[in-house]
């Protein structure tokens, strides 16, 4: 199966998505969105970080140095109370949007 | 918790204070995510060099990704910015010549500009200080028709000002005031300095509060008479009184009143005039009531000027016409006092309203509008200046052709080329505007102080207001220079400039910058030709015999201030003072006077037997004097004597008359011996002792006036001035004199002395000025036509430095390739400056009326000016010939 391309704007979603469940380092949550995704999303690496300190100017996640699992000094995100307010709106959003478009692909 | 929008500030401030840093913690990130990824890679027992190459290709160029995050840190356009900085501060360092030829044309351009702009603002545009909105705030002047003749006048009478404040309902406010030279302070203090006198209702329309104490009340200010109470102005207070906060309920002497000082009006404010700040304001109804009792009554003295404030909402129009109204009601009511008054028919009253600066009001003279007419040919130079330095970048645009070709090809945005274009126009702008401030301060005094308008125009000529405008300009100038070559490169055919080395299509004429060469040509060669007129004309002036000596004469001027003196009684003080001034070390002579050239002339009837009607032939003008009158001030007797110490009361009259008179009355007869009656034809008769040489009296002209002169102690009236010779220059001995004679003046009285060349200098001045601004803009205009020939000369020769070289191989000699550089100069110079010719010819029959003594015409001047155009065109011409002889062939050849 070949891998799908993020539509716009969705991974700012995913990030926030992410970072909900604990605070990650950047490689980390490249590394969740795939698994999690089974494979099936290719989360360009490169746009990762232009997309997380967009986030963080935006006050929606955090960011702080802290060791990693193997010891290495790393940059951590966490999910601010605004971000939670915003992914939550965003899910609100996809949710509606893929409803919409699913209705108007199975229309007969 | 941060709102959005701060906390994005603040991550851009931090990126932008703490670059390093940002730029550090990003290195580390990725450095982090790279090694994350290679580990996972060697997991899978992938090689550690493989791992890491495949985590590189993962993600992505690491720059690319930096660039990236810079673009959303917003840090690129400053990086962007300070890179087109430093670049331009390089390319302008390469062409030291090019760099100051533009830095120096900008500069002569937006400080004539500039400094023009400060005296216009002031007399068309800047409210005074501190009014409360300005804009619904209007003068009236009264209009009228007087024996046939429209006048616009805008000294109303106190009676007027009242009848059209109660008379009219669109206004809210009105007030009324005169500041005036009065005199101020006793004794050797004693001096004229400048008065508010101001209704009460003045205060009010100001958002002024008193540095000091209060301003005064309407009830303080109510005819006949009204309070004697003062408010200093702020400027006064500080220099008299040394801003002493115990001056309250002290006395100043202003005028004929004694004042008590109430308050101290805030400093900054100055009334309604800009300018000098009053000393001192008081109540129009307590410098009034001591005239008389009437004047609040009737319509004889017209000298208020009036200002109302329109109600929210009511038109100029309407208020005009409401205005008017009132005024035409106020006609009938002083015509119902004073049956001499024209009926409304022939008198055609109507009100007038104006913004507040003077320079706009409906009897605006010339006064007002030189500035503007000077203004608009700063204008002009400061077009022409931009047009200059448009046209050398352009040059320079297209010497970097290839240059800008190549960066397009490497991919740089047109954006970025356009935005690199126009910081270094700005750039040269800057330092142009910078350069034009100096020079636009220096333009600006010395305008006020050639126009002797250094009171009405206020100190500090350079201020905000124009420190602002030189701003703006910069910016429009900047603008300009940079976007004109920048749309030029931009604009290129990429391949064909790329291919073309400067030798493709070699020396293109450039026909606008021709053109626009050719212009400045003109107009230099006309403003030095109008320069050279009135320089002309100014020597002229000063060549013309006046008929007295007023290099070596001081004038003197008693001010009784109020005090009532007898005849007798003030015939005494001033022998007295006569003989006081002679007693100054110094002083040769001094003689009494009634009247001082070109400021104040008296006259009475005269009756001469055998002639029908004597005034038919005036008018005479009198001078009253003392003995030894004619040595003092310098004129000469031509026949007969002067008025002597045998002229004495009771003794036969005597009078002696000038020349012209004498022409005039007895044509072809000897004037000596002739009776002449002055005043009724019952008055005995005076006798002509001599005849005095003529003398310029009411203006500078050749019409020769007619003067009489009477013996002081032989009229009944008595003088109130005083000429004194003095050795070495008048304007030495003004104060030892003024010292000397003030000692001998009873009570508040005092006197007023000044240089006898004040008087002159004052009708000379339109000259003057016009001399002076002509040649100053006429030299502007040269230097910047010398600059735009240098830079369109020395374009050429860059672009012909290929055929020159072809020409030097072929054997031309150097003066062959000189010349030719220097006939391409020389052309372009004598073009304009034919045109230029032309334009002054063409403008001739508007400037003859200004000039004196000189045809408008005078082929001297078009010579010299033409000489000056020729030489300083072979100048500008001179270096890029030497170039163009120095080009070395093989250099020329090899190029490109």
């Amino acid at each position: 199966m070949d891998r799908l391309d993020l539509p716009q704007g969705t991974l700012d979603l995913l990030i926030l998505k992410a970072l909900s469940l604990q605070p990650q380092h950047g490689w980390a949550i490249s590394e969740r969105l795939r698994q999690v995704s089974r494979a099936m999303l290719d989360v360009p690496q490169g746009s990762l970080y232009p997309a997380l300190h967009r986030l963080e100017r935006r006050g929606w996640i955090k960011a702080s140095w802290g060791p990693s699992d193997n010891n290495r000094h790393a940059k951590f995100y966490e999910l601010t109370r605004a971000g939670r307010k915003q992914l939550g709106a965003e899910m609100d959003a996809w949710q509606k949007l893929t409803t919409a478009v699913s209705l108007v692909l199975e229309m007969q | 918790m941060l709102g959005r929008p701060l906390s994005e500030l603040l991550h851009r401030v931090r990126a932008i204070l703490r670059r390093e840093a940002v730029e550090r913690e990003l290195d580390e990130e990725l450095r982090f995510h790279l090694e994350r990824e290679a580990q996972t890679y060697m997991r899978a027992g992938v090689p550690r060099l493989e791992a890491e190459r495949r985590a590189r290709i993962a993600l992505g160029g690491v720059e690319r990704i930096k660039d990236d995050d810079r673009d959303t840190r917003g840090v690129a356009f400053l990086d962007a910015l300070a890179q087109d900085l430093r670049y331009a501060v390089r390319t302008l360092r390469l062409t030291p010549g090019f760099t100051l030829a533009v830095i120096i044309t900008l500069g002569l351009g937006i400080g004539a500009t500039a400094g023009i702009f400060s005296v216009i603002d002031r007399l068309m545009f800047r409210p005074p200080a501190m009014l409360h909105d300005p804009g619904t705030v209007s003068r009236i002047y009264k209009q009228y028709d007087f024996r046939g003749r429209e006048r616009i006048d805008g000294s109303l009478e106190y009676r007027r000002y009242l009848d059209i404040s109660q008379w009219t309902s669109s206004f809210s406010q009105a007030a009324a005031y005169q500041d005036a030279s009065i005199a101020v302070g006793v004794g050797q203090d004693a001096g004229e300095m400048l008065v508010g006198r101001a209704t009460a209702s003045l205060f009010s329309f100001f958002d002024a509060r008193p540095a000091l104490g209060r301003f005064y009340s309407a009830s303080e200010d109510t005819p006949p008479t009204g309070a004697f109470v003062a408010v200093l102005g702020y400027p006064y207070w500080q220099s008299r009184y040394g801003g002493r906060r115990d001056i309250l309920g002290s006395t100043i002497h202003i005028g004929a009143g004694t004042y008590a000082i109430i308050g101290v009006a805030p400093k900054g404010f100055a009334g309604m005039e800009i300018g000098e700040t009053p000393v001192a304001w008081i109540p129009v109804s307590a410098y009034a009531g001591l005239r008389n009792h009437t004047w609040a009554d009737n319509y004889n003295w017209g000298w208020l000027n009036t200002i109302v404030r329109r109600k929210p909402g009511v038109s100029v129009a309407s208020a005009t016409a409401d205005a008017t109204t009132a005024y035409r009601r106020s006609w009938q009511a002083e015509r119902a006092m004073d049956p001499s008054v024209a009926p409304l028919e022939v008198g055609r009253p109507a009100a007038l309203l104006a913004p507040t600066p003077l320079g706009r009001a409906p009897d605006a003279g010339a006064a007002g509008r030189i500035p503007i007419w000077v203004g608009a040919v700063a204008l002009v130079t400061l077009i022409v200046a931009g047009a200059n330095v448009a046209g050398l970048m352009l040059a320079r645009a297209f010497r970097r052709r290839r240059e800008i070709a190549l960066r397009l090809a490497l991919g740089v945005g047109r954006g970025r080329l356009v935005g690199q274009l126009l910081t270094e126009g700005l750039l040269l702008a800057s330092a142009g505007g910078l350069t034009g401030l100096g020079i636009g301060w220096g333009v600006a005094s010395a305008f006020s102080r050639l126009y002797d308008q250094s009171e009405t125009l206020g100190g500090g000529l350079v201020d905000g207001r124009t420190i602002v405008f030189c701003a703006v300009v910069t910016l429009l100038a900047g603008i300009a220079t940079g976007l004109a070559p920048a749309l030029a490169g931009a604009r290129g055919d990429l391949a064909a400039a790329l291919k073309a080395g400067a030798r493709e299509g070699t020396y293109q004429r450039s026909r606008a910058r021709t053109a626009l060469v050719i212009v400045q040509g003109a107009l230099s060669t006309a403003l030095l030709i109008a320069a050279g007129l009135f320089v002309r004309s100014f020597a002229n002036v000063r060549a013309l015999p006046l008929g007295y000596d007023v290099d070596h004469t001081v004038v003197v001027e008693v001010n009784l201030r109020g005090m009532r003196l007898s005849h007798d009684e003030q015939k005494t003080l001033m022998r007295r003072l006569t003989d006081e001034a002679v007693t100054v070390p110094g002083v040769q002579g001094a003689s009494q006077m009634v009247s001082i050239p070109f400021a104040s002339f008296e006259g009475t009837g005269l009756v001469v037997p055998g002639i029908d009607s004597v005034q038919r032939l005036g008018p005479f003008l009198l001078q009253i004097v003392s003995p030894g009158f004619f040595r003092t001030v310098g004129t000469r007797i031509l026949a007969g004597r002067p008025i002597d110490s045998t002229d004495r009361h009771g003794a036969p009259l005597s009078i002696v008359v000038s020349a012209e008179m004498a022409r005039r009355l007895w044509p072809g007869r000897s004037a000596l011996g002739k009776c002449v009656k002055v005043g009724e034809a019952s008055t005995p008769c005076s006798t002509v002792v001599g005849v005095a040489e003529n003398t310029i009296t009411r203006g500078i002209s050749h019409d020769a006036e007619a003067n009489y002169y009477l013996a002081a102690d032989q009229v009944d009236r008595p003088t109130y001035g005083l000429y004194v010779r003095v050795v070495g220059r008048g304007a030495d001995y003004v104060e030892p004199v003024r010292r000397q004679l003030q000692s001998v003046m009873p009570g508040v009285s005092y006197v007023r002395v000044m240089p006898f060349t004040n008087m002159v200098g004052g009708a000379e001045q339109s000259w003057q000025v016009g001399a002076t601004m002509f040649t100053a803009l006429g030299i502007l205009a040269l230097v910047l036509a010398a600059i735009g020939i240098y830079s369109v000369i020395a374009y050429n020769v860059t672009q012909r430095t290929h055929e020159i070289g072809v020409r030097i191989a072929l054997g031309a000699r150097v003066a062959n390739l000189t010349g030719l550089v220097l006939r391409d100069g020389l052309r372009l110079g004598v073009i304009g400056m034919g045109i230029g010719i032309v334009l002054a010819l063409v403008a001739s029959r508007w400037l003859s009326p200004l000039l004196f003594d000189v045809s408008p015409r005078d082929p001297a001047v078009v010579l010299v000016v033409a000489g000056v155009l020729v030489g300083v065109t072979c100048l500008a011409s001179a270096m890029p010939a030497a170039r163009a002889a120095r080009v070395d062939p093989n250099v020329a050849l090899r190029a490109d």
